[in-house]
């Protein structure tokens, strides 16, 4: 008995030690040592002599990996993917092969998981490509790498990314705001999207759900808009680009290259030209802004974009939400707007407004920018299927100053409402009208109400 | 060589081995092993009466002491810096993996044998008098393991972390007035953020396992003031004791000489009281049936030990230790879930926040460190104490149905899904 007991302490002492080399042998024996280890052959049939070559291929196995506080990450892919800055390297095979075409986004500044997804401190290849449970962000399909760019470049135009830009219109102008939360603006019966890029939604999964809501995700309340195949794909690149990452100041710097041409686009969408004139060319109830550059410092035009009630008291501008980079690239173009630009701009918009007609305004773009029209459409058609609703859709504004008043609205924008429904006995319909008392003022309810009464007053005169 | 001899002979300063005297000066003149008695009781030593639960539970924490010392050397306690070591670890320390799986493993293994030894002492009776407050040591023991193996949740950073101890502190905040302030000082907060993460790690680190130690130095030196491992007071069948004394025979390798030893014992005494003493007393004919600790009780011991790594050590080469997502305060997994050991508090609370949150657990650790006061029936044999075993077999059996339940059975919204049937959760 006890001699047994012995040796089995023995045997065990044996079985640990044999457990702890056997830990040792696989921790020694990671899968980037081999590829290291073909790569330094492939390295070495370059080299001229025998000396060099067994100079490249004494050298150690080691991680290799970029650093990048700024972006918050650590890249290790370079550790396998050795030739991405070797442009002799151009026709190796992969996981060598150079990468061409990066331009100004060298790998040792940006590394590689910013644009291509997967997980940048894993060293095994499933788990680097991201394809592995509890990884939020696989390696991005070719097809939709390019929409990492807005991840950085937030604002204006992406060269030779068109579809961002169009991705984030369709969104501002479709009234997806309605429904879905971006970077705290928006409804709340969608699922908010400010994280929508770092979630795990495939590229495939987001198109084929803007095509068709119900096909991806069964009993989803999203409306089909029936958006076309490119428009699907310009959205599944905008929200592939959705991260509230936050970035060191290097790369912030990045998020736009916010220039005078996207200014002159906002200049025009905001509808500046209804209050404003450049060199005495345009409307006159605000002022002429021909100069205004030097007039004013840099911080002064920012804040007064901000919040124009704060530098004058009383303003009648409104606050147009404009995100910082936006705000810059309006005063670039105001550096150098001139009189004609203003009339090519004016060619479209004959006269300058009343302020009731301002105010108007205020409120078609209150209604556009919060979604509203999502549900109730650009026109006020309404038409959006609700099943269960009464009517089966979302009800159109056209006539709504029949059946109620203009506080009624009021109330019933402040405080939502469920609609009415068809079988009590059925499910609730999944739209329902949000209570916006805690989004928008009162001011800008009001506004709303008085675009909505403008409406009505036109559809009673075409009668 | 003589030198050799002298050096060697002021360090272990005893006789040979092959003595008496040298086995017993071996134990009580060395600091570690002293807390074993030079003898100890035949019965005491066989696998079956203790399982040796006691000695796992402690080599799983000389285990966690050692991979835990070696982990903090690649640990941040820091929000997204921690989270970034778990996968330095995973994916560029040498034997990263391997190290931190032997933690988490041999962790929720000291879980389970501290347990299993509460359930041992319990069964032998060996709570009662003198042990009684022993008992109560163990009881806190085991809070604090759990209290320990709680806050090194956490440490991950990972999803799995975050939410399990956001549901954890959150069943601790239903504890009438105290409840939410409790929750606060624990969190620094009022939602698990950087400044709970650095709090648990201060308290896994730091004292916690300095409160464990503590405890257990007074827990080990009451069993052995208390006359060592509890013995079966009721009598031996005769055919038991006859495989009893088969352990140190004279046949086996070390020669034992029980006969004529007593004439030239020798008693070392520090003081000569009068008085009964409180502790167990050895009478000449139990005296018969001890054998010397070494090497009878030494070589059982180092078999546990190597058993308890070696399995650890098996479980960590191919199971690896879970990792989540980075946390994430503003994606609420469902359902969310405690840690295992807790997930029976969370069935109870599914049910009734205050019951289940603060009643039950209240009232279970409360009768646990009463147990040896309560149960005032001098027997220890199982027999005669039919009731309470039944009542504290209850007890383990609805805890482990309870777990079970709140393990496998709890799918989305804490609706009752078998494990068996895979639920997509979240249609959008």
């Amino acid at each position: 008995m006890e001699r047994r007991l012995q040796q089995l302490f023995f045997a065990l002492s044996l079985v640990a030690l044999a457990l702890i080399l056997a830990a040792a042998w696989q921790a020694n024996a990671p899968s980037w040592k081999t590829y290291q280890k073909n790569f330094l052959q492939l390295e070495a049939q370059g080299e001229p002599n025998a000396v060099a070559k067994a100079a490249v291929l004494a050298t150690p196995p080691q991680i290799h990996q970029t650093l990048l506080p700024g972006l918050q990450r650590v890249d290790r892919c370079t550790t396998c993917h050795l030739g991405v800055d070797d442009p002799t390297m151009k026709n190796a095979p992969e996981p060598f092969r150079y990468h061409a075409g990066l331009g100004p986004h060298i790998s040792s500044r940006f590394g590689c998981t910013i644009c291509h997804g997967g997980q940048g401190l894993a060293t095994e290849k499933d788990a680097a490509h991201g394809n592995v449970q509890f990884w939020q962000t696989p390696l991005l399909a070719r097809d939709y790498i390019r929409a990492s760019c807005g991840r950085c470049h937030k604002e204006g135009d992406v060269p030779d990314v068109p579809e961002l830009a169009e991705g984030r219109h369709l969104f501002e102008t479709q009234g997806c705001r309605g429904c879905h939360k971006l970077n705290g603006v928006g409804g709340s019966i969608g699922p908010d999207l400010t994280e929508e890029g770092a979630s795990h939604r495939s590229p495939e999964w987001l198109e084929g759900h803007f095509l068709a809501p119900n096909a991806v995700s069964a009993g989803s309340a999203m409306p089909n808009f029936h958006f076309t195949k490119e428009q699907a794909r310009d959205l599944t690149y905008y929200m592939l680009s959705l991260t509230s990452e936050e970035m060191g100041t290097y790369f912030s710097s990045m998020r736009s290259i916010p220039g005078p041409a996207y200014g002159r686009q906002l200049f025009v969408e905001k509808n500046c030209v209804s209050c404003h004139a450049i060199g005495g060319v345009g409307a006159k109830s605000g002022p002429d802004l021909l100069g205004v550059t030097k007039r004013h410092s840099m911080e002064w035009l920012d804040e007064q974009l901000v919040n124009p009630e704060l530098v004058y008291p009383g303003s009648a501008m409104p606050e147009y939400d404009l995100e910082t980079n936006a705000r810059k690239a309006l005063v670039a173009f105001l550096a150098i707007a001139t009189p004609d630009d203003l009339k090519s701009i004016l060619s479209g918009k004959p006269r300058s407004l009343s302020p009731e007609e301002i105010s108007i305004e205020a409120g078609k773009q209150d209604f556009s920018r919060f979604g509203c029209v999502g549900c109730h459409g650009t026109e006020l058609q309404g038409g959006v299927a609700n099943p269960n609703a009464q009517g089966g859709e979302v009800p159109s504004l056209l006539h709504v100053s029949d059946d109620y008043t203009k506080d009624e609205v009021i109330a019933i924008i402040r405080n939502g409402r469920v609609p009415p429904v068809d079988n009590p006995a059925g499910p609730p319909p999944p739209l329902y009208m949000p209570s916006w008392k805690h989004v928008l003022s009162d001011e800008d309810i009001n506004r709303i109400a008085d675009y909505l009464w403008s409406k009505q007053q036109l559809k009673k005169e075409s009668w | 060589m003589n030198l050799i001899r002298e050096i060697w002979q002021s360090i272990v300063r005893r006789d040979p081995l092959s003595t008496d005297k040298g086995k017993s000066e071996l134990v009580f003149l060395n600091v570690w092993l002293h807390v074993h008695p030079a003898k100890v009781k035949k019965e005491n030593l066989k696998f079956t009466h203790s399982f040796y639960l006691g000695f796992i539970t402690f080599f799983l924490f000389l285990i966690l002491l050692t991979t835990g010392i070696a982990l903090m050397c690649y640990y941040r306690p820091y929000p997204p810096q921690a989270y970034q070591d778990m996968k330095d670890l995973q994916f560029v320390v040498f034997m990263g993996p391997f190290l931190r799986n032997m933690h988490r493993w041999a962790a929720h293994g000291m879980v389970v044998c501290v347990f299993l030894h509460m359930c041992r002492v319990f069964y032998t009776g060996s709570y009662k008098k003198p042990r009684q407050f022993n008992w109560v040591v163990g009881i806190l023991l085991l809070l604090l393991t759990l209290g320990l193996s709680f806050t090194g949740y956490l440490l991950p950073w990972d999803q799995l972390a975050y939410w399990a101890i956001t549901v954890g502190t959150n069943i601790g905040s239903y504890a009438p007035f105290i409840g939410g302030q409790l929750r606060e000082v624990l969190l620094g907060g009022h939602t698990v953020g950087e400044a709970a993460l650095l709090r648990f790690y201060v308290l896994h680190v730091a004292v916690l396992p300095s409160l464990i130690i503590l405890l257990t130095i007074v827990h080990f030196w009451r069993v052995r003031k208390d006359g060592g491992l509890s013995r079966p007071v009721w009598k031996l069948k005769p055919e038991m004791t006859e495989s009893l004394v088969t352990i140190g025979a004279p046949d086996e390798m070390v020669p034992l000489n029980v006969a004529s030893a007593s004439k030239d014992k020798t008693y070392g005494l520090m003081e000569v009281v009068t008085g009964k003493p409180i502790f167990e007393t050895v009478t000449p004919e139990e005296e018969a049936d001890t054998v010397f600790s070494y090497p009878y009780a030494f070589v059982r011991e180092a078999v546990v030990l190597m058993a308890t790594v070696t399995t650890i050590m098996t479980m960590s080469l191919f199971l690896n230790a879970p990792l989540e997502e980075l946390a994430n305060p503003a994606k609420t997994p469902n359902p969310a879930k405690a840690p295992w050991y807790f997930l029976g508090l969370q069935e109870l609370v599914s049910h009734s926040a205050l019951l289940g949150g603060v009643v039950a657990p209240a009232l279970m650790v409360l009768a646990l460190i009463a147990i040896p006061y309560i149960d005032r029936n001098p027997s220890r044999r199982p027999a005669d104490r039919k009731l309470i075993l039944w009542l504290f077999a209850f007890f383990v059996v609805a805890n482990l149905v309870l777990i079970v339940v709140g393990t496998f059975f709890r799918g989305p919204g804490w609706a009752l899904v078998p494990p068996w049937v895979h639920v997509v959760s979240g249609a959008e």
